[in-house]
């Protein structure tokens, strides 16, 4: 085979006939021995020739294979499925590969040479593939995990490509999230009790009272003003973000408060709470009880004390003197403990 | 053959990996690193600053850098990304509220010249949290599909808590970037 490191031209359709049905015949030819094989065969056996010339030959029967099998495609896209430019495109990836494998002894220019080949490769087949199969569809690059029906976008609006993103992320937000939501000067409770352990969240709330008993595994947060919220153990973390003028107490594993003004927080916590564009903002030890509490917070490894609800970590303020952005509630100054009544449930 | 065989000895040692973990806060990106390497994530704070773990992984040598996702420090991340052969980004698919936030910063991440030659690994945290998006749902809303055709990219969903899909999601990684910077075997 000649050298011919650029490869035969894409024919046009201006040729005569006949050396366009020889033309047609050979490309043919150059393209079998290379389909009739796995696209991968170079994989295991890494070869390695340590010459420059039997490198370069063999870089350019791979290169000339590749080139015409793509020319086939393009003359008669109709009997080539999208399957043929997945081996095209793995058959540039193996071509990138042997380049790799012998990079290390190849003189610069060559390497240079090849990789622009390689590059000018990738670039038809792109055209090509953006040619046959104009919009690329959306496609699942990993299995979606099993989950409950109920909570699962139907499928064909998932794989609807017509829609565009920010319609589908307002309905991913508008699903029915367990929660509170939208409420003024209402006394809100929930028992998780007898449910699966799962996430809870509590927004746009004025002037409520919130009792969540039970173990949840996540608790959000958000743009709370004047509310209370009495939560039994998280196994996860509690998000807060954007509340005024509010009273938490709260047993978690992670506790992160974001744009707080003016609350306490009673707090039992596992790690260190963290505290971001905070003020005027309080802690003190959890103090909430109920029938059954103490189990459940020991299931949740919350039972001890750790004397973390008074170690806040300030992003705001890291230095060493304490924080002008939160203190520690004085005990004369705290609430006694709550208690849940078996009715409030 | 002296400079030769010198170079390629070299080049067989070459079996270390940066790896740069980032997302936003509460994604778990600290509980993702601790659990790979086998210790107890019952006590995690939030991250103030940074951690590397060095995790030796299949034969390769891993150094995770696992960074603070808080919106004060996020700024910093920039300090990291030299030679950065992989980046995982972390999101808590129960978090559909900050969603947006995810969206912006990732995007913002991805205009960043030095980590263009990274390897992208997004893993959609906390599917043991009933109620979280689907990994294809999160590529979705952070429309990945139309992102630049030269990253290396993959999405897996995972549990830190569990432990799934962790390893999934960093075989992925390290055959992506060992294939991508010639490790000669």
């Amino acid at each position: 085979m000649e050298d011919d490191r650029d490869g035969p031209s894409i024919p046009n359709s201006t040729r005569d006939p006949t050396t366009h049905r020889r033309h047609q015949a050979m490309l043919e030819r150059l393209s079998k021995p290379n389909q009739s094989q796995p696209p991968n065969r170079d994989s295991n056996s890494s070869p390695s020739f340590e010459s420059t010339d039997s490198f370069l030959s063999r870089f350019a029967d791979l290169k000339l294979s590749i080139t015409s099998r793509l020319s086939l495609i393009q003359q008669s896209p109709e009997s080539f499925s999208k399957s043929d430019l997945d081996n095209a495109s793995a058959a540039i990836s193996d071509l990138d590969k042997l380049l790799a494998e012998n990079s290390y002894y190849l003189p610069p220019y060559e390497v240079r040479a090849s990789l622009k080949t390689i590059s000018g490769l990738k670039e038809s087949l792109e055209n090509l593939s953006s040619q046959l199969f104009p919009r690329k569809k959306f496609a699942f690059k990993n299995k979606p995990i099993k989950r409950n029906p109920a909570n699962c976008v139907p499928k064909s609006e998932i794989e609807n490509p017509n829609l565009n993103s920010s319609d589908k992320f307002g309905d991913l937000i508008r699903r029915d999230l367990p929660g509170f939501s939208k409420r003024d000067g209402e006394v809100l409770m929930k028992d998780f009790k007898g449910e699966d352990i799962r996430d809870f969240t509590v927004s746009d709330l004025r002037s409520c009272d919130v009792k969540l008993k039970g173990r949840s595994s996540a608790i959000f947060v958000h743009r709370l003003r004047n509310c209370k919220v009495y939560a039994g153990p998280v196994l996860g973390s509690v998000l807060i973000e954007d509340v005024e003028d509010c009273i938490f107490v709260l047993a978690s594993h992670q506790i992160r408060v974001h744009n707080a003004k003016k609350c306490d927080f009673y707090l039992r916590v596992r790690s260190r709470p963290v505290i971001e564009d905070c003020s005027e903002v309080r802690f003190a030890p959890y103090c909430l009880h109920y029938d059954g509490i103490e189990e459940e917070l020991n299931e949740s490894m919350l039972d001890e004390e750790t004397g973390n609800w008074a170690k806040i970590d300030d992003f705001k303020w890291l230095r060493a003197v304490q924080s002008p952005n939160w203190s520690v509630i004085p005990e004369n100054d705290r609430m006694r403990t709550i208690y849940l009544s078996n009715s409030d449930s | 053959m002296g400079l030769l065989s010198i170079i390629r000895k070299i080049k067989r040692k070459e079996k270390e990996m940066r790896i740069l973990m980032v997302g936003l806060d509460n994604s778990g990106k600290t509980t993702i690193v601790l659990k790979m390497n086998g210790e107890d994530t019952s006590i995690i704070s939030p991250t103030l600053g940074f951690n590397i773990k060095t995790i030796s992984y299949q034969k390769y040598t891993l150094n995770i850098w696992d960074v603070g996702g808080q919106k004060t420090i996020r700024s910093y991340w920039r300090n990291y990304f030299e030679q950065t052969d992989g980046l995982v980004w972390v999101v808590d698919s129960s978090d559909l509220r900050r969603l947006d936030d995810c969206k912006n910063e990732l995007d913002n991440l991805l205009k960043e010249e030095r980590l263009s030659g990274a390897s992208l690994l997004i893993f959609a945290n906390k599917q043991d949290i009933q109620g979280a998006l689907s990994p294809g749902e999160i590529a979705k809303v952070l429309n990945l599909e139309a992102m630049d055709k030269t990253r290396h990219w993959e999405i897996v969903g995972c549990s830190a808590y569990t432990g799934e899909g962790l390893l999934e999601g960093f075989d992925w990684l390290v055959q992506d970037i060992a294939s991508r910077i010639y490790v000669l075997d």
